[in-house]
């Protein structure tokens, strides 16, 4: 069952349009899609491009739970530990800030980098871009963020701080008594809006999307 | 088949450079993506270069990661921590788990510690070589050691975290305090060079290959 949005189709600058398989190269021409369906290359069947459904909503409305629940899981401790009459809180910056007063800097800049900074940017930088693509704007520096998105994709990390969270409580489990708190629960959503958010949309349907934008402009 | 794609119509012979950014084809005279600004190269430029190097890089940073401590525990020390007192390995954190029977840990830090980067090595080393030819396997066996080689690098950062985590936890007062080692920083830097590593190699190159022997 496609369920087709009538005011968001998919737009295209020209009627047709040729693809190269970003695999193996393969020239072949670039078909419009319905919702749901995806193109592979001819040549080698890799995915080329997947026409998502209702792609823009679920990118706007994703991005903005995500920067919700980020502020939530800034603003609150992920757990409270009490041991030895000591009560310590964790949280993503507090986990940098010990890397930097044990003198490795370095890695608490790359904490920094990937668990606030990548994740913020995504998150910032979607619903920037994506809000007005909605009603068929492009905001100044559209192209320059986009790019800035698919540069730190990759160095997003918070899922794996997730579960290296979790792999510390299984090695601390019995030492201390430990609470979980609100930036724990808030992280997790964090998690699964961003990855939901980036999914919901495809590269190429973005890019062509600012380009029909930004000339109608 | 897809009727639409003629035999040997490929980008690169018509002159085409698609945006390894946004994918837009652009004629190979464009120097810049008209689209998204981006520059312009029919393959990504020093590919296999750039990833060898990177790769060899890598491989230097995992010798102290795997040798020195990952972490130092100091104070009264409890093996259940993580190691005794003093120094721990990564290898020795493992070995510490799988003794005192916590076998999930023990596993998913071997894995993520231990066995990707290991794998992901070997498997760009495996792609360079069957990109210049000297190494045997099919396009689309190359193709998934490509995609699980991008899709699982991210994740050995995890032993990092768990340091992270832990320095920020385990300050108990004068029982017990815990300081990263400079394993963890030497293994950060194995991470994201087989990320960048990865990122570099141009997949294309398998299949220009292919084309050219076939």
């Amino acid at each position: 069952m496609f369920r087709h949005h009538p005011g968001l189709p998919w737009p295209r600058l020209h009627r047709h349009e040729q693809v190269a398989c970003p695999f193996c190269d393969a020239l072949q021409p670039a078909p419009r899609l319905r919702e749901g369906e995806a193109a592979l290359c001819g040549h080698c069947g890799e995915e080329l491009y997947r026409n998502r459904p209702r792609s823009l909503s679920r990118c706007v409305g994703f991005s903005l739970a995500a920067i919700f629940f980020m502020v939530l899981a800034h603003a609150f401790p992920f757990l409270t530990m009490e041991a030895a009459g000591n009560r310590t809180r964790l949280g993503l910056w507090e986990s940098a800030r010990a890397l930097y007063l044990d003198g490795a800097f370095l890695l608490s800049i790359l904490t920094v980098l990937f668990t606030i900074v990548a994740p913020a940017v995504l998150a910032c930088g979607l619903l920037y871009v994506c809000a007005p693509l909605m009603r068929g704007k492009a905001l100044p520096g559209t192209v320059t963020i986009s790019r800035w998105i698919q540069l730190s994709e990759p160095w997003s990390m918070l899922e794996v701080f997730l579960l290296g969270f979790i792999v510390s409580l299984l090695k601390l489990g019995h030492l201390a008594e430990i609470h979980f708190e609100t930036g724990l629960w808030a992280l997790s959503a964090v998690v699964f809006c961003l990855a939901a958010a980036l999914g919901g949309i495809d590269r190429r349907e973005l890019w062509d999307r600012i380009e029909v934008a930004k000339l109608s402009s | 088949m897809n009727p639409g794609v003629s035999k040997g119509s490929f980008a690169i012979d018509q002159g085409l450079a698609s945006c390894s950014c946004c994918g837009k084809l652009s004629p190979q005279e464009v120097e810049h993506c008209p689209r998204c600004g981006k520059r312009l190269h029919l393959r990504k430029p020093q590919s296999l270069a750039r990833t060898l190097s990177l790769l060899v890089a890598a491989i230097a940073f995992y010798i102290p990661a795997m040798a020195l401590p990952v972490m130092i525990v100091d104070g009264v020390g409890t093996s259940s921590a993580g190691g005794s007192t003093g120094g721990s390995t990564i290898i020795g954190g493992v070995i510490t788990f799988w003794k005192s029977g916590s076998y999930p840990v023990a596993i998913i830090i071997f894995t993520a510690s231990v066995l990707i980067p290991i794998l992901k090595i070997v498997s760009l080393c495996w792609l360079c070589l069957a990109a210049t030819g000297r190494a045997a396997g099919s396009p689309h066996s190359h193709a998934l050691a490509y995609h699980i080689t991008e899709l699982v690098g991210r994740w050995s950062m995890v032993d990092v975290f768990v340091v992270a985590i832990l320095v920020c936890l385990v300050r108990l007062g004068n029982l017990m305090t815990i300081t990263p080692g400079p394993a963890a920083i030497s293994f950060a830097t194995v991470v994201i060079l087989t990320m960048l590593s990865a990122m570099s190699f141009d997949p294309r190159l398998l299949w220009d290959h292919q084309r050219r022997t076939a």
